[in-house]
């Protein structure tokens, strides 16, 4: 099924949990080599689900799927060999210091003792733990751990670098220098890695495609500039100081103008046009024309938060705070995408 | 696998000697044992009082005195309790995300309850030396009795006693290491490691003579792998085979039966519980 340069193939993959939990949905995608591939996507996606059937912890209820050319299925112990996992749990261990950790892992990848100490230095350097690694991983903060875990996943230089979330919980400049780290990573080591997120900063930084992921589906493959031209425009927020039906009408008359959600939010109107530098004013004019009162005007270029938005029908963040009940009223959340499309 | 092996157990070694309160556990536990249980519970006093002209010897396994007796039979309970503390371990590695590590990590399958069982052993094996030079040392407290070897006793006896110890520490460590493995959830495993444990040590002839106990128990006693380990070691011990239930040989059988069953079980067991779901 893969091409020469395909490190990581994936067909039609399927997990599903208890008979009707989907969690992986019939998904299908390639990562080549030297590739920094993201999946994007939402708590309960399907993310770690996947990585966990690639990385040879889960079986697929269906499909198939290839890791440097090693069915994970059928060639389990193969695919262990080429491959690295920064998991989304600490999987360190509390009792050991950061060093033992290194070389435990270094033991258990077969790195020969004389190599992992150079490399257990150089790493605890780069994640910057060089001066707290003859500490107890108990006395570590989140951060720290989850830097541990990231050099533990790197020292028996792996083909294929699986991350999930490699920069959650980590504050905004520890996430910045770990953007680095796995650029240079990339850089310097054709290594392939392949990352999960929800953040879209992050995503958009570091990933040369994105796969949108949602409900155990595939939504959208494409870079991240692709992505957003996807998208197709701007979007142009404007507030008004009371929202009727009639500012509606004349939104909706406008000429290259497109009304999202089709009506106001909390006498905010969202609208859509090819290009806001050009469109602005003459959006303002007409409002002004008409006597409406314009609070404020917000323009959006197109971001990856907007793909997101436009292909899921919702944003990440709201998804986030409300995560709960991501499963409680799936048809509510379908009606909105239908809408919005 | 060597490698790997030898990293996994110093780890796991390492989690343990690092514990303070396990270390101080190692010399309380069988001192409270042997003080307690086997200093006060000294029934053999009770044939002296009443002047039986019984031959305690019959009674004891071939020793003079209960606490000679309950000394041996305490190292089978020391081996006990510290291979299912290895059973429990595996289970928080489970929780702790350690065992997924393992589980992608390119080691032969075997290499991860092997080398728990085997650090289990290293560990059981040292609280039961522990055990034996506490218990031989209360000799030097007055009026304290200590474990009495026989004059006897020398390096091939000494091997035998550790073969004993070695076969049933792997034997229990099989089965609670897979029992680990397979169950998830904490509280159904303590509960059936003690469903396991409480008819194990007091359906043997570790604590209780045999000879005191009702017949029906008596036949559950003859066939308890720690019978056999018991009964070969006081033979060792005590240089004589006065008061044995089975010959050295018939005993080394029994337990290592015992334990190719524990290491087949398990086996099964733990196969089952690492395959991926
Ligand atoms: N062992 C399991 N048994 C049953 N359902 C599961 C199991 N593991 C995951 N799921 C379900 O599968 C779905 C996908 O979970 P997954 O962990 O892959 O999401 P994710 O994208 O990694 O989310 P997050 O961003 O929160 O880490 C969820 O609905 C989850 O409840
Ligand atoms: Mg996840």
């Amino acid at each position: 099924m893969s091409s020469e340069g395909t490190v990581v193939g994936v067909e039609r993959l399927e997990k599903v949990y208890g008979g009707s939990i989907h969690a992986v949905d019939s998904i299908s995608f390639e990562v080549g080599r030297g590739e920094i591939f993201g999946f994007l996507g939402p708590n309960g996606a399907g993310k770690t689900t996947t990585i966990s059937i690639l990385t040879t912890q889960t079986l697929p209820t269906g499909g198939k799927a290839e890791v440097l050319g090693h069915d994970v299925v059928k060639e389990p112990s193969r695919v262990r060999k080429g491959i690295g996992l920064v998991p989304q749990e600490l999987t360190v261990d509390d009792e050991l210091t950061g060093r033992e950790n290194m070389e435990l892992q270094g033991s258990l990848y077969g790195v020969p003792y004389s190599e992992a100490k150079k490399r257990i230095d150089e790493l605890l350097e780069l994640v910057k733990l060089a001066d707290s690694a003859h500490r107890y991983v108990k006395t570590y903060s989140g951060g720290m751990k989850k830097r541990l875990e990231l050099a533990e996943g790197l020292i028996h230089r792996p083909e294929v670098l699986f991350l999930d979330e490699p920069t959650l919980g980590l504050d905004i400049q520890t996430r910045t220098s770990m953007w680095e780290h796995i650029n240079k990573l990339k850089k310097e080591t054709n290594m392939t890695i392949f990352l999960t997120t929800h953040y879209l900063e992050e995503a958009d930084t570091l990933c040369d495609r994105i796969g949108i992921i949602d409900h155990g589906k595939v939504i959208a493959l494409d870079t991240p500039a692709g992505l957003k031209k996807a998208v197709g425009g701007d979007v142009i927020e404007v507030e008004v100081a009371e929202c009727d039906e009639d500012i509606l009408e004349m939104i909706r008359n406008m000429p290259a103008v497109t009304l999202l959600d089709g009506v106001c939010s909390g006498n905010r109107a969202r609208l859509k046009v090819p290009d806001s530098n050009f469109s602005l004013p003459k959006i303002l004019t007409n409002f002004i024309a008409r006597n409406v009162q314009v609070v404020s005007v917000a323009v959006k270029k197109p971001s990856l938060d907007q793909a997101f938005l436009e292909f899921t029908g919702r944003e990440l963040r709201d998804d986030e705070s409300s995560s709960g009940n991501e499963k409680a009223d799936p048809g509510a959340r379908k009606g909105r995408f239908r809408r919005r499309r | 696998m060597i490698v790997e092996m030898v990293a996994l157990i110093a780890r796991d070694l390492k989690r343990w000697y690092r514990t303070p309160a396990q270390i101080i556990l190692v010399f309380t536990t069988p001192l409270m044992w042997l003080l307690l249980f086997g200093q006060a519970f000294n029934i053999g006093r009770l044939a002296q009082i009443g002047d039986t002209g019984i031959d305690l010897r019959m009674v004891f396994g071939g020793a003079t005195d209960y606490f000679s007796f309950m000394a041996v039979g305490q190292t089978a309970f020391i081996m006990l309790f510290a291979s299912f503390f290895s059973g429990v371990s595996i289970l928080w590695d489970r929780k702790f995300g350690f065992l997924s590590k393992l589980q992608v990590a390119p080691i032969p399958r075997t290499a991860i309850p092997l080398s728990r069982i085997i650090s289990s052993l290293v560990k059981s094996m040292l609280q039961a030396t522990v055990v034996i030079v506490l218990a031989a040392s209360f000799v030097l407290i007055p009026g304290l009795s200590g474990l009495r070897f026989s004059s006897s006793f020398g390096v091939l006896d000494a091997a035998g006693l550790a073969l004993f110890l070695i076969l049933l520490g792997i034997g229990l460590a099989a089965l609670f290491v897979a029992l680990g493995l397979v169950v998830r959830n904490e509280e159904t495993l303590f509960g059936l490691i003690n469903l396991l444990n409480f008819p194990l040590m007091f359906t043997s002839s570790a604590l209780i003579p045999i000879t005191l106990m009702p017949d029906w128990l008596r036949t559950v006693a003859l066939y308890n792998p720690i019978t056999f380990v018991v009964d070969g070691m006081r033979q060792l011990v005590f240089g004589t085979s006065i008061g044995a239930e089975y010959s050295v040989a018939t005993d080394l059988l029994g337990i290592g039966i015992f334990s190719a069953l524990m290491i087949g079980l398990g086996a099964i067991l733990a196969r089952k519980a690492l395959l991926r779901g």
